[in-house]
């Protein structure tokens, strides 16, 4: 053997027992603040638009007998209220743009956003009317399966009054797709609408920026109580096939939907 | 010659007095720690290969297996289980031995090197052509197996029957699958192109998909039946199956596609075939003929 | 064994070219401030200059697009050039086109000659120098990765609620993927191939030294763009980055693509580097039969690196120039392929995991006869098994490809080739399992490492089995059981033998004795910590749980609940190995030359080592396996087959 046997080896370094015992604890404690820490600093910076509750509205007449009634009023704007951004807020009223943190540095520019909230709190068990003020022009659809109305109460939405079950592919400006939380113990829930778009030489109107809205308004009815997502499908977005962006931002063109 | 146990004091002209192998594989044996390492192996075999039925009791707990292919996937991993368990058994049982038997001497602590050292063996022919020889069964027994499955499997056969053994007169219902972010939608072109958001599907008939995307990359997993495909834009993929039980299963994407990878999930759901036929006549489309 | 001598070396008086000022020249005034200093100040100037030129702030959508992302990518890259340029890498080629060619003492000041501990800060080319720099840069990447595994197991641990958004959260686990990959490509070819492999061949330093400085300090150039990606909106796709989802990401994404571009020349530079020194710099007499096993490991990672880095380089470069320049590679709807991409990531995507395990085995299977006090068993099969799985891990790239659609038909020749790499690894596995036949085993650190690894390697394994086979794929592929798998694999066999390795040659490295008794209760901990964590993950998988996603079905909630209690005690346990290693660094028992009484060479010089490695460069007779006493049973043998006996008797 070739190593020193003058003087055995200790396998434990100068400190006593106890100081590198609780230097032990202190580091881990160390480490666990620091990942609790971050996880919590980071969970409040990724804002979310404040909760939107649907408002009662009586009752109302369904396939499925009478129901608790409650309605929602949305909006889309082309986009946000900067200075470099054409169009701005209709007088009187100031439309910022949705809320920012961590992740939104970056997204599209000038992007377009539904208002004034996309996170959405509905009642078990109802029929629930969303009304859409539209304001954006058209993106065609990637698929043309979103041209088309699906899991509203009658399979039609009323596009300026008129009762449709679908519009034509290049009038898409935006869609309203609700769809499922992967939990099994939530009953299946699909409702899509495409929104359409402002006619393409649609002028401001006085004293707006905004052109007249193209109104939408469906009815759909909710099941037993879950979470559930939501989001536009229309190509809105920058990048690839339009769905980089605001599509991939929670209070732009991406939202939660709260059955209660 | 003489019957002494003394060693020869000439040079034999041929090895004519080398022990027979049985005798080799007898003295082997009599050594105490080999004893000990093949109760050691024989129960470490025993111990893994029920750990097959664990693997299928978490596979099944949703309902699979829902196809013929999936029951031949979970034949197949259970089959792999059993045919790997000896050589994991034997590791395992090195392993254990080294660390808790005493036969071959005992751990050493401390922190001195240890001063008694082991026998210096470099090699052993017979351990080697023995291990070469398992491994590369195991791996042949694998790959031919594997293929087999494959060809069993392949989009076109639907199920349990090769390609060439499908009967000709059973037509499969043709779905059109598009992935977009983050949503399946589904076609049926031979019922009047009626499409939906889940599949409902009619028990023992075979189904073949045209999967595509329109954006980017998902993959299309119906979970229970065991298939999965790539939904690739540009491109249309394949794939086939036929289930054989009535229920409501998952089809999730197995593949990143953005924000709402993980919402992007339907269900399908196997019903007979009057309640298909309803379906479709409720959907606006007409069975084919 | 090694002859060697206590004569003092007598240096034979070469002709020295003229020294231009002070030894080391332009390399005094440069160190890793200076770097990171020079390399903001330019990438600042670029980004002011370029946003000058590139309108980013106009209306036209698409312009806005390309111009912006070429703008971060240049900035970028002028941070990766300025760095460069301030840490003195490019002292070399400036001075080679003015003539000055190195003398004795600027070589001796650029090997860190009297400048002692500042040399770790500055382009120091001594092996040992760059073996403890990327030592530290491994403990700090894995420090990162290990943090973010933290925040992915919590989100996926709180099943009633979002801790984090689906983006952030994408991003998250790819950057955990990246800088995980990045780390443990490095773990044990970077600190142990750079430190301790030249001296184990009997050399005084690399082929390369400054090649070996530069390889070091560009891997530490690459590291601040990718982890700047989660302030600039985050890569928001798997470690895997698959095209055309990339493309959706924000600027965070050429983060990513620049550190992998920089990363692939360091990776490409240190492979020449290490396999150059292995074949030309070996000591005399020790010929191909006398070389260390952990030797040929490394050789057997770095021909791979070499080879395949290139094409995740390319993978990158073409994501980017679709990104800045609007090109089409992997962009269907212009006419490029996804699949494209998908083939040459994964043709880099296979070897790399053998690049991430390979040098972790050799060097246990390297340790193991030290501990064991036996000869390696049947070093031919070693070399057989690295040789190998150097050769196949090039032809079964697309068993990652099965479920793409890409070529239905390449699932059967891919299986074949992803059976017959097993058995060459089965030859590894036997070359250790023969080892510990029969041997006492020395109960230390690194010993017990090698228990953990072959049990992790066991599961690793059969799993393993069961993904290889194409219609077992058709069910596993992209669901939990895969990330299991590979992280049984990168992680129990690849860290925890990285781990065994570190804990071999600390004293050596460090010149102090680790606390082995903290130490060892962190490694527990985190090893059978891992265990609940990825066997839980395994039963995920099995129900059906896919892979990526933050929010999953009820029935996935106790698998997750219980990884995620597995996760956060992996955590702990890491932390108090780190503890161990910090404290023993700093104030540990200084080590003897040979703690170990091991025989290879780099256990027969000083510790702490000396600048020229040896005061006379040893001479070789044998290999470094001479452990051992005769095997008693073989005199049985003997007799048994010198006695007489007639022709068919029975036994006697």
């Amino acid at each position: 053997m070739t190593h020193n046997v003058d003087e055995r080896p200790a396998l434990v370094a100068k400190g006593s027992g106890a100081t590198r015992f609780i230097g032990t604890l202190i580091t881990v404690a160390i480490a666990i603040i620091v990942v609790g820490g971050s996880a919590w600093l980071i969970h409040l910076n990724e804002p979310q638009p404040a909760t939107k509750v649907a408002q009662a509205a009586g009752t109302m007449k369904t396939p499925q007998g009478d129901l608790p009634h409650y309605t929602l009023d949305l909006s889309v704007y082309p986009n946000a209220n900067t200075a470099d951004c054409a169009g701005g807020p209709t007088l009187g009223e100031t439309i910022p743009g949705p809320v920012s943190g961590i992740g939104q540095v970056f997204a599209q520019k000038c992007p377009p956003f539904w208002w004034d909230s996309t996170s959405l709190e509905l009642p078990a068990h109802s029929a629930i009317t969303i009304t859409v003020h539209q304001y954006d022009g058209s993106t065609p659809v990637n698929s043309d399966y979103f041209a088309d109305v699906h899991g509203t109460i009658d399979g039609k939405a009323s596009y300026n009054g008129e009762a449709k079950t679908g519009i034509k592919p290049a009038d898409v400006a935006h869609t309203f797709t609700i769809h499922q939380y992967p939990q099994a113990g939530q009953p299946y829930f699909f409702v899509s609408v495409p929104m359409r778009a402002v006619p393409s030489n649609a002028k401001p109107e006085s004293g707006s920026n905004y052109p007249k809205a193209e109104v939408i308004e469906f009815t759909f009815i909710t099941g037993d109580p879950g979470s559930y997502i939501w989001n536009c499908e229309d190509p809105c977005g920058n990048a690839y096939q339009g769905f980089g962006g605001v599509m991939m931002q929670r209070g732009w063109m991406a939202g939660t939907v709260e059955v209660v | 010659m003489s019957l002494t146990n003394a060693p020869e004091t000439e040079q034999p002209e041929e090895p004519t007095n080398r022990p027979a192998p049985s005798y080799r594989i007898r003295e082997w044996l009599s050594r105490p720690y080999a004893r000990h390492f093949l109760v050691l192996f024989i129960i470490f075999t025993v111990v893994i290969m029920p750990s097959a039925w664990l693997v299928l009791h978490f596979m099944n707990q949703s309902g699979a297996p829902a196809s013929a292919i999936m029951s031949e996937i979970e034949k197949t991993i259970f089959v792999f289980t059993f045919v790997s368990a000896p050589l994991m058994a034997m590791a395992l049982a090195i392993l254990l031995y080294s660390l808790l038997g005493r036969d071959w001497g005992g751990k050493v602590h401390g922190e001195e090197p240890p001063m008694q050292e082991s026998p210096a063996i470099r090699t052993n022919g017979t351990a080697v052509i023995l291990w070469i020889t398992a491994t590369s069964l195991l791996a042949g027994f694998l790959v031919i197996w594997g293929m087999m499955e494959l060809a069993t499997i392949t989009a076109n056969s639907y199920g349990s029957t090769a390609p060439n053994q499908q009967p000709k007169d059973v037509k499969p219902i043709d779905i059109n699958v598009t992935g977009a972010q983050w949503v399946w939608n589904f076609q049926y072109p031979d019922q009047r192109g009626i499409q939906s958001d889940t599949l409902v599907v009619p028990v023992d008939t075979p189904l073949y998909f045209n999967v595509t995307s329109v954006d980017v990359i998902h993959s299309f997993w119906v979970v229970e039946l065991g298939i999965k495909i790539d939904a690739n834009p540009g491109a249309v993929t394949n794939t086939g199956v036929t289930p054989n039980k009535l229920g409501t299963f998952n089809i999730r994407c197995a593949e990143l596609c953005g924000m709402h990878h993980a919402y992007m999930q339907t269900k399908i759901q196997v019903v007979s075939q009057a309640e298909f036929e309803n379906w479709v006549r409720v959907m606006g489309g007409e069975k084919t003929s | 064994m090694s002859v060697m001598t206590t004569d003092i070396h007598e240096q034979t008086a070469v002709p020295q070219p003229k020294q231009h000022g002070k030894p080391g020249g332009f390399l005094r005034h440069t160190n890793i401030f200076t770097g990171v200093v020079t390399g903001l100040v330019l990438a600042i100037i670029t980004f002011a200059i370029g946003s000058k030129i590139v309108p980013w702030g106009n209306q036209n959508v698409d312009f806005d697009q390309v111009g912006f992302q070429a703008l971060i990518g240049i900035t970028y890259i002028a941070w990766v050039i300025g760095f460069m340029a301030g840490i003195g890498a490019f002292a070399g080629p400036i001075r080679w086109v003015l003539g000055h060619d190195l003398t004795h003492a600027d070589a001796e000041y650029m090997a860190g000659k009297g400048q002692g501990r500042f040399k770790y800060w500055k382009y120091t080319t001594d092996h040992k120098v760059v073996g403890i720099q990327y030592l530290i840069m491994t403990l700090v990447l894995f420090g990162l990765g290990g943090f973010l595994a933290m925040l992915i197991r919590t989100e996926l641990g709180i099943t009633w609620a979002e801790v984090f958004t689906p983006n952030f959260y994408n991003s998250i686990i790819g950057t955990h993927g990246i800088v995980m990959i990045i780390a443990m490509i490095i773990v044990v070819a970077g600190p142990l191939g750079n430190f301790i492999m030249p001296i184990m061949i009997g050399a005084r330093d690399m082929a390369f030294p400054r090649l070996n400085a530069l390889s070091f300090w560009l891997l530490f150039a690459a590291v601040p763009p990718l982890v700047s990606n989660l302030l600039l909106g985050g890569i928001r796709d798997g470690w895997t980055v698959y095209e055309p989802l990339g493309s959706q990401s924000p600027v965070g994404m050429i983060g990513y693509q620049i550190c992998i571009i920089v990363f692939a020349f360091s990776t490409g530079i240190a492979s020449v580097n290490l396999i150059t020194t292995a074949f030309t710099m070996r000591a005399r007499g020790m010929s191909w039969n006398r070389v260390p096993i952990f030797v040929i490991g490394i050789i057997s990672a770095a021909i791979m690196g070499l080879v395949w880095f290139p094409m995740f380089q390319y993978s990158q470069i073409l994501a980017l120039s679709d990104r800045m320049l609007a090109t089409s590679f992997f962009n269907p709807l212009m006419g490029g392929s996804v699949w494209l991409y998908e083939n040459l990531f994964w043709l880099l995507g296979h070897p790399e995991v053998y690049v991430v395990v390979i040098p972790g085995t050799a060097a246990l299977i390297e340790l193991m006869t030290v501990f064991l006090r036996k000869p390696l068993f049947s070093y031919k099969m070693a070399i057989a098994g690295f040789a190998g799985i150097t050769g196949i891990s090039a032809i079964v790239w697309v068993h990652h490809m099965y479920m793409t659609g890409w070529a239905p038909s390449a699932g059967y020749p891919f299986m074949l080739s992803t059976e017959l790499i097993s058995i060459p690894f089965g030859f590894l596995v036997l070359v250790m399992l023969g080892t510990m036949w029969r041997g006492k085993p020395w109960t230390r650190l690194p010993m017990m490492c090698v228990y953990a690894v072959i049990w992790n390697k066991i599961i690793g394994v059969i799993t393993g089995v069961y993904l290889s086979d194409v219609p077992v794929d058709q069910y596993m592929h992209g669901s939990m059981f895969v990330v299991a798998h590979f992280h049984y694999m990168l992680m129990g066999a690849g860290l925890f033998a990285a781990i065994g390795a570190i804990s071999y040659w600390f004293p050596k490295m460090t010149g102090r004795m680790l606390n082995e008794r903290i130490a060892s209760i962190g490694f527990w901990v985190a090893f059978f910590a891992f265990q609940l964590t990825f066997m839980s993950m395994f039963v995920a998988g099995l129900q059906g749980m896919p892979r990526r996603v933050l929010q999953f079905d009820n029935a996935f909630n106790i698998s997750n609940w219980l990884s995620t209690i597995g996760a956060y005690c992996i955590g702990i346990g890491m932390v108090i190995f780190l503890f161990a290693i910090i404290t023993s660094w700093r104030n540990g028992k200084p080590a003897p030359a040979n703690p170990w009484g091991a025989k290879t060479l780099e256990w027969q010089t000083s510790t702490p080592v000396p600048l020229e490695n040896f005061p006379v460069l040893p001479v070789v007779t044998s290999d470094p396996y001479g452990y051992g006493v005769p095997d008693p049973y073989d005199a049985v043998e003997k007799k048994m087959s010198e006695a007489d006996q007639p022709v068919g008797a029975g036994a006697r």
